[in-house]
């Protein structure tokens, strides 16, 4: 827009001239001539000097500024002015121009006109111009609609009559003098109060006012008085509401203006000029030229009362009259009037553009554009010199501009990069019609890319001018420039020897399109339109290599170079454009990365093959200068590459120590003739436990042909480094050398066994191609992906991998299999409790060299016992502990090769049956390979389990001697003088524990030996273990699962007589054993708690004992009944004994026993039995006479007892019978015990 | 000035990742010599189509704002310039179709000129058949059991095949050739 003349497209709001702020004057932007006719407008009165005229000042300027602005007003505006501030002159243009001086006389008195109109030779319309910008800025800048005086109000009362009466008279004046100047400019006053000495509203102001108002017969609203204000903010706020009044006055005067412009119309006649033209053609406007002006007017006006529609109106009309067939039409080409026209016409068709853009209509806005622009061809085309030169395709990027910088400067807000909208939709007037795609309003990068295309096109078109006509005319012969004089559309646009000269710069085309293409670029990239920005850095870049900008166009370009998008996503096309634009102005800036980067991508075949080029990296360099060798490091992340790479383990999995082959295959995808490129190394690194892989290059000795498959194969030896300061042993670095020459469309296969070390997992993660020359060097890195091809295993002979499989980059190395053996000598079947465990472990190396072994032993459990390990001089302890207790590290010093080593491993023994597991771990490594730590484990289940298991029976037995009397004086005394351990005076019982013991175990045991354990006796009370079973010397054999009685007999005896409480006993059953497969003879104890029983209880008691008489058959058999009375009651018993065909007897039949306290009596009954071998049942009953309770009887030795009562074995004539039913005997007690 | 009518210019498929699957370019006529020539360069096209990709993206994280748009025929993508004009629709699988129109590609007979309202413009409703044509070359295409539709558009995010399908392309070159604005079935 900035071709079109200042003014002629400003946003007309409404002028406003400020008087009495300041002391500035205004002069008229004119030629000195008329400059001289001006009108002043003066004022005596010295200007305002006061605080509230600097803020009034400030703020008009601000109100300017937004006046300015060309965006819509809104209809809630209270205002929109543009305000010059100023002294207390003025000067306002001539109303009407004078005579020329050197005219001759006229016949008739001479009309004047408006020096700005083509009617006064003055003007430089005159004769036959239509219409200009001077026109629209008299109205915009020089001519008010609306002067506004400010003046002080004098508070001091002296002067006040005064000093009003000079207001009075100034003003006064003005009017005069304004309305001697023929403009109708609206006059109006500020009173503003004087804030030293305000005064109040009572103090006659309105008074004085209303005199000054009169004085001077101005409109009431025209006159306006601010009292002192506190702050600017509330001054700005009155001066707001006095603009918004005079806001009306203003476009009323505008609405005049625009009245008297229609009224000429309407007069349908065309005036005469002053003076008749009596130069050039002498011709003069026609009526339609007249109307043009009047439309053109009326509309500028329309534009100034802000009546949008009015003014579109207006503007078509003109603009139909313009372009009709009366105007435009008739001026011919040559004209410099055919270029004033076609402004104007660009000038009201930009003007309609905004009117449509105010009012909202884009698409209309769009498709005016777009009818202009096609008009115009159209004239261009019938009646101008065409379009096919370049001065046309400038006009077409001078258009587009000015559609772009409409919308900035109108501001479109739905199409602000934040919306994020790309175009608008149509309003609603087209909504229903078929539009054309570019009729819904673009942003303006689209319109500025537009500019750029028809900038390129004009340059193009400039190029194409004979260099004749490129010659400046002084320097052609004058007939030459003659005839070439109207050959070229100049409209807008230099003259072809400007446009592009034989010598010298002339239009730089380049940065124009530059400047369109970043304007357009920064909207796109705005929108996130990134590919379409990228389109247009690529053009911009372009441009930039023409001008040799190479700097700008490499870092232009390296973004989109890094980024990648169009190679990864396979628009090869434009990478290959990308490639070449970037190799260019990378060569041209110096950038020896980024040429060698474009290089290497370009060898790719997949491009299109660029005749005459070398496709040599290693000219790649050839005429870039740089400062030294550069050395270039580039990744396949921003750089594609023409060779890939692949690396294939043979095996999925392999072992520590072992070797694995792998294959590392380049294939080169260049073009057959490009040099094959020789790489002076190349890395291959891994992911996890593999050390990189570094191949060195060593030219061949003999030139083996590339196979006719294009695949050689070589194998490679690798050899392992070590750092010097590494410190876990381990390889930095495989290392081998090879040729490492690739030919164009060959794969070189490189077969190597790699040393595998560490157990874990190894990946193939990427590999480092370095190549170096004498220009540069290169590495070039190639990761390997998971979205990378498969490939397999490649074999001589065949162009085609076999076998492929997926993650064949990956490789599990499996630790290095031990072959250490660790075993258990001679186990035994059972461990039991109580026993020590002795475990004798054999380590036997089976490796083929000897190793250093380390041996770490773990016991879990409950509750687990201390281990010892002995080990041929080392030894390790652990205490017990909850859990686990270990020994670990326990150095066991080298093992030759095929011998064995012994560890003893002790364990205390478990005081309970438990579980425990015994974990022996072997951490060894080989006198040959330190690096390598080698693990062989042993688990050992240990079950310890109890070795018996046994239930008993405490029965009782008839203690034989007396019980002490109560009435045994002297004993008492003993008890209480003598010691605590003879002085058991109390009554006494005799009892006897059965035991039966049966052996859980899994072999014989010998018992060595029986105990009972008096673990504790409570009640005050006495108890030994009298006698127990005898074992003899060989102990006893007890067989799995056999079960064994054991007899202990007990006395119990309280200590004083009086002590009534029964006792608890706690005893426990000890026995004393071994393994008879072990011959050591270690003796174990186990001891098993028996439980608690009661003795020496209160109740009396009735036992049976029953005696044998020796010899005689059938025996006599003597049964005594003995009474104990432990109380402190006299008993009374009452004796039966039942009559039976089994025996006779001698005794009592019925009797009744007399018991005193604390004492027993015994019964004897003789019995004869009358058989033998069997069991008899006395029918004997003891029942308690006071009570009526049956006692029962309790049975002692030989005797036992059922439900019905008690029975006597009578001996038969075979001892073993016997034998055999005393354990009956015992059973059918132990049966009664449990009923 | 209605003496040219719209015609395809190009015809372009995209894949799921972004990358061309199938471009086909058609010849506009050219008033000033009277031929018919295709009036880009295929890397134009390509770019092009390309910058269809950036709208595309913008549209559907809008539509994805505004819950619109599920049928995934984009309309008008946005103009080129004052001859060429992208339209879009996108497959529930990501397969983008582009459709560049040449307002100006064709010449109007004189005697069909007056018959239809031809010249004045385009509704985005008249590129319908054009992108139910081409889905429907694509379904078929689909159908075919040696196409591996993940060959084309693989996972990863990076580029893939090209369609070679001769069918296919014959299908864009039916539908490219026979499309004018008021055909509703191709």
């Amino acid at each position: 827009m900035d071709g079109y003349p200042a003014g002629s497209l400003d946003h007309n709001v409404p002028f406003l001239v400020a008087a009495g702020l300041n002391t500035e004057a205004n002069e008229l932007p004119l030629n000195a001539e008329l400059r001289d006719q001006g009108i002043l407008l003066r004022s005596e009165l010295p200007p305002l000097e006061t605080k509230e005229a600097e803020v009034l000042g400030q703020y008009f300027e601000e109100i300017n500024a937004q006046g300015k602005s060309w965006s819509g007003v809104e209809r809630e505006e209270p205002h929109r002015f543009r305000i010059r501030t100023l002294g207390r002159s003025f000067i306002f243009p001539p109303r009407r121009a004078r005579l020329p001086e050197d005219i001759e006389p006229l016949d008739a008195a001479p009309v004047l006109h408006s020096p700005f109109s083509p009617l006064s030779p003055v003007s430089t319309l005159y004769p036959d111009g239509l219409i200009d910008a001077q026109w629209i800025m008299k109205h915009q800048e020089l001519v008010p609609s609306v002067y506004l005086c400010f003046y002080t109000l004098i508070s001091d009362p002296t002067s006040t009559t005064l000093h009003d009466n000079h207001i009075k008279s100034d003003i006064n004046n003005l009017k005069s003098a304004l309305a001697r100047s023929g403009y109708k400019t609206r006059l109006a006053v500020v009173m503003l109060g004087e804030s030293e000495a305000p005064l109040s509203l009572t103090d006659g102001i309105s008074e004085r006012l209303e005199n000054i108002r009169r004085g001077t017969a101005l409109d009431p609203k025209s006159v306006f008085y601010i009292p002192p204000q506190e702050s600017p903010t509330d001054l700005k706020g009155v001066i707001d509401s006095i603009l918004g009044v005079l806001y009306t006055s203003a476009v009323e005067y505008y609405r005049d203006l625009g009245r008297h412009a229609r009224k000429k119309r309407s007069r349908g006649i065309a005036p005469q000029p002053t003076v008749p033209p009596t130069s050039g053609t002498s011709q003069t406007l026609s009526l339609s030229d007249w109307n043009f002006r009047y439309d053109f007017k009326s509309a500028v006006f329309a534009e100034f009362r802000q009546e949008t529609d009015a003014a579109l109106r207006s503007f078509e009309q003109a603009y139909e009259v313009l372009l009709g067939q009366d105007v435009l039409d008739i001026i011919p080409s040559w004209s410099p009037r055919w270029n004033e026209a076609r402004l104007l016409s660009d000038i009201v068709a930009i003007r309609c553009l905004r009117c449509h853009m105010w009012m909202g209509q884009t698409t209309l806005a769009v498709r005016r554009w777009q009818s202009h622009r096609d008009r115009i061809s159209d004239f261009v085309d019938r009646r101008g010199l065409g379009t096919n030169n370049y001065g046309w395709q400038a006009w077409e990027a001078r258009w587009a501009m000015v559609m772009a910088n409409l919308i900035e400067k109108v501001g479109v807000p739905d199409l602000a990069p934040a919306t994020m909208a790309i175009f608008l939709q149509p309003e609603k007037a087209v909504l229903g019609e078929r539009l054309q795609p570019w009729e819904l309003l673009h942003h303006t990068g689209y319109w500025y890319r537009i500019a750029a295309r028809h900038t390129v096109a004009r340059r193009r078109l400039a190029f194409e001018i004979p260099e004749d006509d490129r010659n400046p005319p002084d320097s052609s012969p004058a007939s030459l420039v003659a005839s070439k004089a109207y050959t070229y559309d100049t409209y807008m646009c230099p003259e072809p020897f400007r446009e592009y000269p034989v010598s010298g710069s002339g239009v730089n085309h380049s940065q124009l399109i530059i400047d369109c293409l970043e304007k357009a670029s920064a909207q796109y990239k705005a929108r996130k339109q990134v590919r379409i920005a990228a389109e247009i850095s690529l053009d911009c870049a372009r441009e930039m290599a023409n001008l040799e900008r190479w700097d700008d166009a490499a870092e232009l370009l390296r973004p989109l170079w890094e980024d990648m998008s169009f190679r990864s996503e396979g628009w090869g096309d434009i990478s290959e454009e990308l490639c070449w634009v970037v190799r260019r102005a990378a060569s041209g800036a110096g950038r020896a990365d980024l040429v060698v980067a474009a290089d290497w991508e370009l060898m790719n075949n997949q491009f299109h093959r660029r005749p005459q080029w070398t496709y040599d990296i290693r000219r790649s360099l050839e005429g870039v200068t740089t400062e030294s060798t550069p050395s270039v490091s580039l990744s396949d992340d921003t750089t594609r590459s023409f060779i890939s790479a692949s690396l294939v383990f043979r095996n999925k999995e392999g072992k520590a120590g072992e070797t694995c082959t792998a294959q590392l295959a380049l294939t080169s995808h260049t073009f057959l003739d490009a040099a094959p490129l020789s790489l002076d190394s190349l890395k291959v690194g891994f992911n996890g436990n593999l050390k990189p892989i570094l191949l060195e290059h060593a030219p061949a000795e003999d030139d083996k042909p590339v196979s006719h498959s294009g695949v050689s194969i070589s194998s490679i030896t690798l050899k392992e480094d070590f750092s010097d300061d590494s410190g876990d042993e381990l390889p930095s670095l495989l290392t081998g050398q090879t040729d490492l020459t690739l030919k164009p469309g060959q794969t070189r296969v490189f077969e190597m066994k790699i040393p595998l070390r560490e157990p874990g997992m190894a990946t193939a993660s990427s590999v480092v191609l370095s190549h170096k020359n004498d220009a540069f060097s290169l590495d070039y890195t190639l990761r390997f992906r998971e979205t990378d091809r498969i490939v397999g295993w490649y074999i001589e002979g065949s162009a085609r991998s076999r076998h492929a499989r997926p993650q064949a980059r990956t490789i599990q190395i499996q630790p290095r299999p031990p072959k250490m053996e660790v075993k258990l000598v001679e186990p035994l079947g059972q461990y039991y409790a109580n026993e020590p465990i002795e475990l004798h472990i054999e380590l036997l190396n089976s490796e083929d060299e000897s190793a250093s072994v380390k041996l770490d032993v773990h016991l879990f459990g409950k509750v687990v016992p201390a281990i010892r390990v002995q080990a041929e001089g080392h030894e390790g302890a652990a205490e017990a502990g909850e859990e686990e207790s270990k020994i670990s590290g326990l150095v066991l010093g080298s093992i030759e090769s095929t011998s064995s080593f012994k560890v003893v491993v002790n364990i205390d023994p478990a005081k309970v049956p438990a579980t425990f597991d015994l974990h022996l771990r072997a951490s060894y490594h080989l006198a040959s390979d330190s690096a390598t730590s080698i693990m062989q484990t042993l688990p050992i289940q240990l079950n310890v389990v109890n070795a018996f298991e046994a239930n008993y029976d405490l029965v009782p037995r008839l203690h034989t001697e007396p019980w002490p009397s109560l009435f045994d004086y002297e004993g008492l005394l003993e008890a209480h003088e003598g010691d605590a351990v003879a002085a058991a005076k109390g009554f006494a019982q005799k009892w006897c524990l059965l035991c039966h013991y049966a052996s859980f175990a899994q072999e014989d045991l010998k018992v060595v030996g029986m105990e009972l354990k008096v673990v504790s006796c409570v009640g005050g009370a006495r108890c030994n273990v009298v006698q127990g079973p005898n074992v003899s010397q060989d102990g006893i054999l007890v067989t799995p699962k056999t079960m064994h009685e054991a007899q202990f007999d007990l006395a119990a005896q309280k200590l004083s007589l009086d002590d009534r409480q029964p006792v608890t006993l706690d005893l426990a059953f000890i026995i004393q054993w071994q393994r008879k497969s072990r011959p050591d003879g270690v003796v174990n104890t186990t001891t098993m708690p028996v439980g608690k029983y009661l003795v020496l209880g209160t109740e009396p008691r009735v036992l049976a004992s029953v005696y044998h008489s020796s010899g005689d058959e059938p025996s006599l058999v003597q049964l005594d009944v003995t009474i104990e009375n432990p109380s402190n009651h006299f008993l009374t018993f009452g004796l039966t004994m039942e009559p039976s065909d089994q025996f006779a007897f001698s005794g009592s039949k019925q009797t009744t026993l007399n018991l005193l306290p604390q004492s027993r009596r015994t019964t004897t009954y003789r019995m004869l039995p009358l058989v033998n071998g069997t069991w008899v049942r006395p029918g004997l009953t003891v029942r308690d006479k006071y009570f009526q309770k049956v006692l029962r009887i309790i049975p002692t030795e030989g005797m036992k007892i059922d439900k019905d009562g008690l029975l006597i074995w009578v001996p038969g004539k075979n001892v073993e019978n016997k034998e055999g039913d005393g354990d009956a005997d015992g059973d059918a007690q132990a049966e009664e015990k449990a009923t | 000035m209605a003496t040219a009518m719209p015609s395809i210019a190009c015809l372009g498929l995209i894949g799921r990742n972004n990358n061309p699957l199938h471009i086909s370019i058609f010849p506009s006529h050219d008033p000033a010599t009277n031929t018919f020539a295709p009036i880009r360069t295929p890397l134009q096209f390509s770019l092009l189509l390309s910058s269809a990709i950036d709208v595309f993206d913008l549209r559907a994280k809008h539509n994805a704002i505004s819950g619109v748009g599920l049928s995934g025929d984009f309309g008008l993508l946005h103009a080129v310039d004052d001859r060429l004009a992208a339209y879009g629709f996108e497959t529930n699988t990501g397969v983008r179709m582009v459709c560049v129109v040449d307002m100006r590609g064709r010449r109007v007979d004189s005697s069909a000129a007056g018959s239809r309202g031809v010249g004045t413009g385009l509704r985005d409703a008249e590129l319908k058949p054009v992108f139910r044509a081409m889905q429907n070359a694509y379904v078929h295409l689909l159908q075919n059991p040696f196409y591996d539709p993940d060959e084309h558009a693989p996972l990863g995010g990076m580029g893939g095949k090209k369609i070679t399908s001769r069918k296919f392309a014959e299908d864009m070159k039916r539908i490219g050739e026979g499309w004018t604005p008021g055909v509703s079935t191709l």
